[in-house]
């Protein structure tokens, strides 16, 4: 996306701290947040929720600071008319129409009362509700009630749109159409969002850049490719014969090793590739597959436990 | 014969880039919206039942008494005026916002929308602030429904109209003056009980047994044994006097203030200058110096209200 806010981060937070009590919430964060898709990784209790507080101005920092395009939202609220925020739990009205509801979370947000509702017609459409607007909620499926909490999150056309766990809830189908529906409104509506899930699955298939948290602490943040790229670890896949393989790579100086139904060895040069071919057919094994190996998000978890 | 033909394209999502209103704007929002729930507008048919229901109920009596002042004329002792008023909807008032009052914030926070509400470009105080002044707004116009009602039907049946409003002019800002005091009372208790449950029916029920709990309760505490006697004046008039011992003694003037719908009340009969109805719980309260009923009055204002605001102060979602 380009804009008034092409260059510059739209979140930004410096030594972030947030402390309940004795308990330690966020320690010295520091996050920058660019346009595009930017996903809070992190298990429950990381301090993900808590972040996304401090952003949208509902707590005030311990120590540090939270901006909000170059705004302390906790010092300033009128910020949050450039922001959306869709909650994780149950947050819609029952007695109403989709189509009314909003219409008055617009205005809330500052939009004057005509343009607020074409805008609730649009949204509406764009998240798939066109036909249904004038139901009342209560009738909504777990899904549809999804997509209205995050039209209410975009009918203002935010900058930014806070996502905490969208997916929650939802079944394989839903999960899925909801997933789009992010990666579409980041991508063709040129909102920039920030979600938040402990779900890697979801932040891996949408998310540009990844921050992740656990403890209160940032542990990585990059682009998902970076965390995704080929390793220097090859992986090979036999039908059968594993220790035989194994065996064939030792005696030709390979350092191998069986890893669940693979054998991995580290890549070492070009040549090494005849060698592993030479292994197989000297173990008389049937290859399936032959390729380095891709970084997994799952990775930074395991890095860090370790 | 040309054959019409259209096309519709979908130009996907545009941005908005008209004006955008700020923080009153919001609060404006929030106090139409609340305003439009407790008139039950948007909404189905059962939800406008009980606020307009109420509304005719509020205004029913001014109908009866200007239909009385076409019989009898406006300024006869028998015909209950502006001073009259309040007493006579008083308990519909109470009834009317233990029940509806709950609705502006309970389904909100039960629902979760508050959550939503608190990202948006207002504070916490904003959020109350509105809802409060919703039901306020819809207090009111209750309120002052019924005496516009009543002054515009004693209007048009007294002889002259402009002598009568020559000599009752005052009745205007007194009357308005003390339905703001009734519609702050009606408002504020309702709204602070409802801040402390996710049931509508539970604020309701507390609300209504304050009320109507408090009435015998401060009858008990200031019933009283009284000797009748009778004597004659130096005129040669027979006065009939009475002497009572109060059950709770000299507090029982203090006890006659915890029949607290009655709060309201007192002040507006301070401000019009009436007499009370004349039963053991008024003649107590005439006892006291002025300004302690309307310390009373403040308390039970003052005190509900810090209650609702603090709470919603230190709300976060």
């Amino acid at each position: 996306m380009t804009g008034p806010t092409a260059g510059r981060p739209l979140l930004q937070s410096n030594s972030l701290t947030k402390r309940y009590g004795d308990t330690l919430a966020l320690d010295s964060v520091d996050i920058q947040v660019f346009d595009g898709i930017t996903g809070l990784l992190g298990p429950n209790g990381a301090g993900k929720s808590t972040a996304m507080k401090l952003f949208l101005g509902l707590l005030s920092p311990t120590s540090g600071t939270a901006e909000v395009l170059g705004e302390k939202p906790y010092e300033n609220v009128e910020v949050r008319a450039r922001l959306g925020y869709m909650p994780e739990h149950d947050c819609l009205p029952d007695a109403i129409t989709a189509s009314e509801f909003l219409g008055h979370m617009a205005q809330m947000s500052g939009i004057p009362a005509v343009a607020a509702r074409t805008r609730a017609a649009d949204i509406l459409r764009h998240v798939g509700l066109d036909e249904e607007r004038y139901r009342h909620i209560k009738e909504y499926s777990t899904g549809m009630k999804q997509r209205v909490k995050l039209a209410q999150a975009l009918v203002h056309d935010p900058v930014m749109v806070l996502l905490d766990e969208p997916t929650a809830g939802l079944d394989p189908g839903g999960r899925e159409e909801m997933l789009q529906l992010i990666r579409r409104t980041g991508r063709e509506f040129g909102i920039s969002i920030m979600l938040s899930s402990h779900l890697m699955g979801d932040v891996e298939s949408t998310c540009d850049r990844i921050i992740v948290i656990e403890g209160g602490k940032i542990i990585e943040q990059g682009t998902v490719s970076q965390f995704t790229q080929e390793t220097e670890t090859l992986v090979i896949d036999v039908d059968d014969r594993r220790d035989e393989v194994v065996a064939a790579l030792q005696g030709r100086g390979i350092e191998a090793a069986i890893d669940g139904l693979s054998i991995v060895v580290q890549r070492q040069s070009e040549e090494q590739f005849d060698d592993i071919r030479d292994a197989i057919v000297e173990a008389d094994a049937r290859l399936r597959r032959l390729a380095p190996s891709r970084g997994q998000i799952s990775d930074i978890f395991r890095r860090t436990s370790a | 014969m040309t054959e019409a033909r259209g096309e519709i394209f979908d130009i996907g999502y545009q941005h908005y880039d008209g004006p955008r209103n700020g923080r009153l704007h919001a609060v404006w929002s929030l106090w139409m919206n609340g305003f439009r729930t407790t008139l039950g507008l948007g909404r189905g048919t059962l939800a406008k039942l009980l606020p307009f229901g109420m509304l005719i109920a509020t205004v029913a009596p001014a109908v009866g008494v200007v239909l009385l002042a076409t019989i009898f004329g406006p300024e006869e002792d028998i015909i209950p005026s502006h001073e009259d008023y309040y007493g006579l909807i008083s308990i519909l008032l109470l009834l009317f916002s233990a029940i509806v009052a709950p609705e502006l914030i309970i389904p909100d926070r039960r629902s979760g929308v508050i959550n939503l509400y608190l990202v948006r470009p207002i504070t916490a105080i904003d959020y109350v602030a509105a809802r409060w002044a919703s039901f306020l707004g819809l207090s009111l116009i209750l309120v002052y429904s019924g005496q516009v009602l009543l002054l515009i039907g004693f209007l048009l049946t007294a002889g002259d109209p402009v002598d009568y409003l020559r000599d009752n002019w005052l009745d205007i800002p007194k009357f308005l003056a003390a339905g703001a005091l009734v519609a702050l009372f009606v408002t504020t208790i309702p709204l602070a009980v409802s801040s402390f449950t996710t049931r509508r029916t539970y604020a309701a029920a507390v609300v209504i047994a304050v009320f109507v709990i408090s009435v015998p309760v401060a009858g008990m505490l200031t019933s009283s044994d009284c000797e009748f006697s009778e004597r004659t004046t130096s005129e040669g008039a027979n006065v009939q006097t009475s002497r009572c011992e109060y059950v709770t003694g000299d507090a029982a003037k203090w006890f006659a203030l915890l029949d607290v719908g009655r709060a309201p009340i007192i002040l507006s009969n301070m401000i019009f200058d009436a007499e009370g109805t004349g039963d053991p719980v008024w003649r107590l309260i005439d006892a006291h110096h002025p300004s302690i009923p309307i310390l009373w009055y403040a308390l039970l204002v003052l005190g509900p209200g810090a209650l609702l605001f603090l709470r919603y102060r230190r709300m976060t979602i």
